[in-house]
């Protein structure tokens, strides 16, 4: 009673982590676009897949840049003289900077219908897209203050969150083609699977302390951003689809799509809650 | 680092602060066993290391601090470089407010600095001085979420006396003051003498008199920024994280929304 507290603002808000779903799923359709030149299954998601990368990149980067305070100054995060390396954005600017150039040349030469360049292109795209999770995480993790983003584990969950939104909208791309489908769904249980195993890691050992870990828990789990972050992340967003995924209705296509619409939820919703809940704790101090 | 008022309070002693920090430290160095990246300039023969000491039993929570530094920079309304919460704490009739002074903490291994991508906030070697150059931030944030202090800010997109909007700023330790031979504007204004400022590789100084003959703080040392905001006698209830952060008072959360919703947060 009668303290006198001052209220600081999150640092970095929604917009960031709509980016980082947009930025996942581009990765995630990158790398399925690649793996059709080594299986048949997918060769028919091969074009709309890279097509998709490549519009989501552009949203991606108009988030990025719409989402600094200074957006013209976006440029100076390309010039080498002002350049910082041991700053994960600065990798992450170089990194989607690459990645586009690298997706817009495999798509010019899968539309010559050039075979042999295509899957080097296809194999390029992809090593670029695995750095943009990767980076992403990097951009949490090196925030050692913050309960939840120093966990090093965080650049392998956006992988593999990654490859679960990537498939997910590659089931939608996919249609009725149910070789396709059938790919995409061991594709999604897998991934989901391992999202949901780190998960789990990650509410353990926040929760087995200290302070500010159990502070960062209690956040994170109960109250609204319990609802995003368990409700929709990981009820209906990761144990659900995996349940689905393995009953006999997920193994059609109806069910793969529908476990799809589910990974893409719950990927909104634990990256809204991964990026903002450790954040609430920072603000009062 | 003298106060332009303060020569007269030079503590007194007849062997030199030197001497006296050796002995203290069992004739070692402490923090040169300590340093270990190699921007760090603790102790670095030939550099200046600037720090503040905060003697919490000397503030009487005037906010003459907060209001110095809003006078000398023009800080908008809503963001501070500097401020003093307090908690009221103990249990009738044993009660007392506890004022913690907060600023930048200039750390010797800033972790801003390592996060900004474009290198628009660095540390001055010289001094270690953690400064911002604002025709090159982009306002990312990045150093903003970064810091464990909360010293840094966004500021608005209208100012009146100043074109310098919407990039992040924060305690400069009156960099210009302090190459003026000048102590900074919080230091200067402290009515009760609480915060004192000066140069820590210079064994002579008061600081380095008050930090070796002291027992001090520095907030989260655990983060190894090496802070260079010493605190004498801060309270727990203060430097460490509130049971609020979860379960905050509804008065609280009215506070929070009237604030938020009048800055346009």
């Amino acid at each position: 009673m009668g303290d006198y507290v001052w209220f600081h603002d999150v640092s970095w808000h929604a917009t960031y982590a709509i980016y980082f779903f947009v930025i996942g799923i581009v990765a995630g359709l990158s790398f399925l676009s690649f793996l059709s030149w080594h299986n048949e299954a997918l060769k028919p998601i091969r074009a709309s897949s890279a097509w998709g990368a490549l519009v989501l990149l552009a949203m991606g980067g108009l988030l990025l840049i719409a989402d600094l305070s200074q957006p013209m100054r976006f440029l100076n995060i390309l010039n080498p003289f002002y350049l910082n390396f041991s700053s994960p954005l600065a990798w992450g600017a170089l990194n989607i900077l690459s990645f586009g150039i690298a997706l817009v040349v495999y798509l010019l030469v899968i539309r010559k219908g050039d075979g042999g360049r295509g899957k080097w292109m296809a194999g390029i795209a992809a090593l670029l897209a695995l750095g943009l999770p990767i980076y992403t995480g990097f951009d949490l993790t090196v925030h050692q203050s913050r309960p939840v983003w120093n966990t090093p584990i965080i650049p392998v969950l956006f992988v593999a969150m990654a490859i679960a939104s990537g498939s997910a909208v590659a089931s939608l791309l996919a249609g009725g083609n149910a070789a396709t489908q059938a790919t995409l769904r061991q594709y999604l249980l897998w991934s989901t699977g391992a999202v949901g195993v780190m998960l789990v890691s990650i509410l353990g050992t926040t929760h087995h302390g200290g302070s500010a870990q159990e502070l960062t828990y209690l956040i994170l789990t109960t109250g609204t951003m319990g609802l995003i972050f368990v409700g929709i992340g990981i009820v209906a967003g990761t144990a659900a689809p995996i349940a689905l995924l393995l009953a006999p209705f997920g193994r059609q296509q109806s069910g793969v799509v529908l476990a799809g619409l589910l990974v893409l939820a719950g990927g909104a919703a634990l990256r809204y809650a991964l990026l903002m809940g450790p954040q609430q704790l920072q603000t009062l101090y | 680092m003298r106060s332009r008022r303060g020569a007269d309070c030079e503590p007194r002693i007849a062997i030199s602060n030197a001497e006296l920090a050796a002995a203290f430290n069992g004739g070692e160095s402490m923090s040169e066993e300590l340093r270990v990246s190699p921007i760090e300039t603790r102790e670095v023969p030939g550099k200046r290391r600037f720090a503040m000491v905060v003697d919490t039993r000397r503030c009487i929570g005037c906010m003459a601090c907060q209001v110095a530094c809003k006078a000398e920079y023009d800080t908008p309304l809503g963001v501070n470089r500097t401020w003093v919460p307090y908690k009221v704490v103990g249990k009738y009739p044993n009660v007392k407010k506890q004022f913690l002074p907060r600023l930048c903490n200039h750390c010797d291994d800033p972790p801003c600095v390592r996060n900004c991508p474009v290198e628009a906030t660095f540390k001055v070697e010289d001094g270690g001085f953690v400064l911002q150059r604002y025709e090159r931030c982009i306002g990312c944030r990045s150093c903003m979420a970064a810091c464990p202090y909360n010293a840094r800010f966004m500021l608005p997109s209208h100012r009146t006396y100043t074109p310098i909007t919407n990039v992040v700023d924060k305690c400069t330790f009156c960099f210009h003051r302090v190459t003026q031979n000048l102590v900074p504007a919080c230091v200067q204004t402290c009515i009760g003498r609480s915060r004192i400022f000066g140069d820590l590789n210079d064994p002579n100084s008061e600081v380095s008199y008050l930090v070796a003959t002291n027992a001090t703080q520095v907030l989260r040392p655990e983060e190894g920024t090496k802070p260079h905001v010493f605190y004498i006698g801060a309270d727990r209830n203060a430097t460490e994280f509130p049971r609020d952060a979860y379960r905050k008072p509804e008065v609280m959360e009215q506070e929070r929304s009237a604030f938020k919703r009048h800055f346009d947060i």
